[in-house]
């Protein structure tokens, strides 16, 4: 039995929330250049309340992306280097014995904060990076025997090198899903490369304005939660989460012996809610199969997980991904 | 007494004697030998049969003579029969011993006679065969070093016989009928009940406008938006129209979004450019009508109909008739109008 919607007013409502998403855009490419789809990945996780997986080389300004969002959105961010020493005190805080007070004091960690740069997640021995996962799960850090609920909005962005896989330790397949989308960062155009020269070279690098307060956010969030999604959809979503399972039942028997296992149901979960996203920066109240498929490569790419007979092959799960988009029959 | 003892002593040696000498000679007279050959002309390397015959009274153990691989030079013994008895009446015996000969020298070459050397001693007497000649003839061209170093020939292809392959044919009708066996077996206990088809009957190929149609003559006549099933309605549009033009454009379009359809449309020329704008919107207010709830005004159902019945029929391909045809139609149209008169 379908819920009684009221497209219109959510139409109305999304317009008048959203009106933030070209300012806060056209605030962020001020800063920027290129890098597009990275900023669209961060305002999709932004406004799903998901956190994200970078994967490029140095350099391909992943830091200064996030700095200016907490710059725009007016809030607080910090950056963590992620290395083989770190421990989780390191991340989420202690407590510490204050001689003035005689007790011990809790001292949070860079954790407490909206914008978490997680640099290079992978250099972090597995107990602090399941320190970070957890936090980012729970929304909530345990210190002694507190808890202390984390701010909102609350998102994490974790950086991997592609390219240095000597002395990682890379992330296992449980803690990869909790992340909402992973984004795949290639190299600027050439006149993007060009105006990044000019950028730097300038006597004042350019600065973003702050256009938007934190409950703006969190607002924002639950309009996105009332994009109204059709039973249509949902279906759709659900035949492309399957067919990264059992690939044979759509026809793609050629990756049975390819996916070792398919994307969880936390990943249909993180399709849908990244749609509705996708649809709210369009202005739209509704969800389209346009949606889904924008936002499919980066909600997939990290949760299917490649047999030996796929890497001996070379396929990738990017080519997976299309060829299940090429296959399963849009509503 | 002495005398008359001498001359029995005489007779006797004398009788003795002569009976000797008969017998001995009658042996003589009665061993021959003789050589005979299948053929006196062979092509080099071909071979033939040199039958060799010993006819002997029955009784005297006789040897053939111990000959191995050649009988000259030029004249090698491929393989050499065991010795066979073929005759034993009127006292004697005719035994055979066949050799197999080949000659790899081309011209005429002496064969001389085979010598029963052991079989002479035995019975003191000379016992071979005539001597005979074989003519070998070289088929092929001479080789003339003359032209230098040529290529080693090919093999030279025999033709094909039938009667190769009969020593295959147990093996072949072995497993025809252990295949026959085992399907016997997986029809009988295994319940699968195969159906043979053999001829099967053509199905017509109903060309893809027709089949849209047809879809979509039947979606009217089903009034579903009059009962309120819109989304239903505009579902069944929509899926006819993508099958359409699945077959008539090739396109994926039953995999693709609405923005996709079209741009996958661009490349082709329509007849009339309103086509595309047509499917346009019928494939927007579907999308409206399946994802966000919209209700179209009734004008608006009927429109998406006529929008689709206008794009099949301006995109669909025109059948090619022949004369005959065409005339025919023409006949039949003249034939209902003459009636209707």
């Amino acid at each position: 039995m379908e819920q009684s919607v009221d497209i219109k007013a959510i139409n109305e409502r999304i317009k008048e929330e959203s009106s933030f998403v070209d300012l806060l855009t056209m605030e962020m490419n001020k800063v920027i250049v290129g890098q597009k789809h990275m900023i669209e990945g961060l305002l999709i996780g932004l406004l799903s309340d998901g956190h994200i997986l970078l994967e490029g080389v140095p350099g391909l300004a992943k830091t200064l992306a996030i700095n200016t969002l907490a710059n725009v959105v007016d809030a607080k961010f910090s950056r963590i280097q992620f290395t083989p020493d770190l421990l989780p005190a390191d991340l989420l805080g202690t407590m510490i014995y204050s001689q003035k007070k005689e007790e011990f004091i809790v001292k949070q960690g860079p954790i407490f904060t909206n914008f978490v740069l997680a640099d290079e997640i992978n250099r972090a021995p597995a107990k602090v990076q399941s320190a970070l996962l957890e936090a980012m799960q729970e929304r909530q850090v345990t210190i002694g025997e507190t808890t202390y609920p984390l701010e909102e909005p609350f998102l994490v962005m974790a950086t991997q090198n592609p390219v240095e896989q000597e002395g990682t330790y890379p992330l296992p397949e449980a803690q990869v899903d909790r992340f909402m989308l992973k984004l795949v960062l290639d190299y600027p155009k050439k006149e993007e490369e060009q105006m990044i020269i000019r950028h730097n070279l300038a006597k004042s690098f350019p600065k973003a304005s702050t256009i938007l307060k934190p409950e703006d956010i969190v607002r924002a969030r639950q309009v996105v939660k009332d994009v109204y999604m059709d039973e249509k959809i949902e279906k759709y979503i659900v035949d492309i989460t399957f067919a990264t399972r059992y690939p044979e039942q759509y026809g793609l028997e050629k990756f049975k012996d390819m996916i070792s296992f398919g994307a969880s149901p936390r990943a249909s979960i993180s399709l849908s809610m990244a749609a509705k996203a996708y649809a709210f920066i369009k202005r739209r109240g509704y969800v389209i199969p346009e949606d889904v498929r924008a936002i499919c490569h980066d909600v997939l790419r990290h949760r299917i997980g490649l047999s030996y007979e796929a890497e001996a092959n070379n396929v990738t799960s990017e080519e997976i991904i299309s060829e299940i988009l090429n296959q399963v029959e849009v509503p | 007494m002495s005398i008359k003892k001498h001359i029995q002593q005489t007779l006797l040696l004398a009788v003795s004697l002569i009976l000797f000498g008969f017998q001995s000679n009658s042996v003589a007279q009665n061993v021959s030998v003789s050589a005979t050959m299948d053929s006196t002309v062979i092509f080099i390397g071909g071979q033939i049969d040199l039958k060799l015959q010993l006819s002997q009274p029955d009784g005297l153990d006789l040897p053939f003579p111990l000959l191995t691989d050649t009988i000259t030079k030029n004249i090698e013994i491929v393989r050499l029969s065991e010795l066979d008895t073929l005759n034993r009446e009127n006292g004697r015996l005719l035994i055979e011993q066949n050799l197999r000969i080949t000659s790899f020298d081309s011209g005429l070459h002496y064969v001389p006679p085979i010598v029963f050397e052991q079989a002479g001693e035995k019975i003191n007497q000379l016992v071979q065969t005539e001597a005979m000649a074989l003519m070998v003839i070289n088929p092929f061209e001479e080789v003339d070093p003359q032209k230098g170093i040529m290529d080693i020939k090919k093999p030279i292809s025999t033709p094909f016989h039938l009667s190769e392959l009969y020593k295959y044919l147990p093996w072949v009708l072995g497993i025809i009928l252990l295949a026959g066996i085992v399907t016997f077996i997986i029809l009988k206990y295994m319940g699968r009940d195969i159906p043979v088809k053999i001829f099967k009957k053509e199905v017509p190929v109903i060309p893809a406008h027709e089949r849209a149609l047809s879809e979509l003559d039947k979606i009217k006549q089903e009034k579903l938006w009059q009962q309120n099933r819109i989304k239903e309605y505009y579902s069944s549009v929509t899926d006819t129209l993508r099958h359409y033009m699945e077959e008539r454009f090739e396109i994926r379009a039953m995999e693709q979004t609405t923005d996709e359809i079209m741009d996958s449309l661009k490349e082709i020329n329509f007849r009339d450019v309103k086509s595309s704008d047509n499917l346009k919107q019928i494939l927007m207010t579907a999308d409206l009508v399946k994802f966000a709830k919209h209700e179209p005004l009734p004008d608006e159902h009927d429109m998406s109909m006529i929008n689709a019945y206008f794009f099949v029929n301006q995109t669909k391909i025109e059948e090619i008739k022949s004369l005959e045809e065409e005339k025919a139609a023409m006949l039949s149209k003249e034939n209902e109008e003459a009636v209707t008169e």
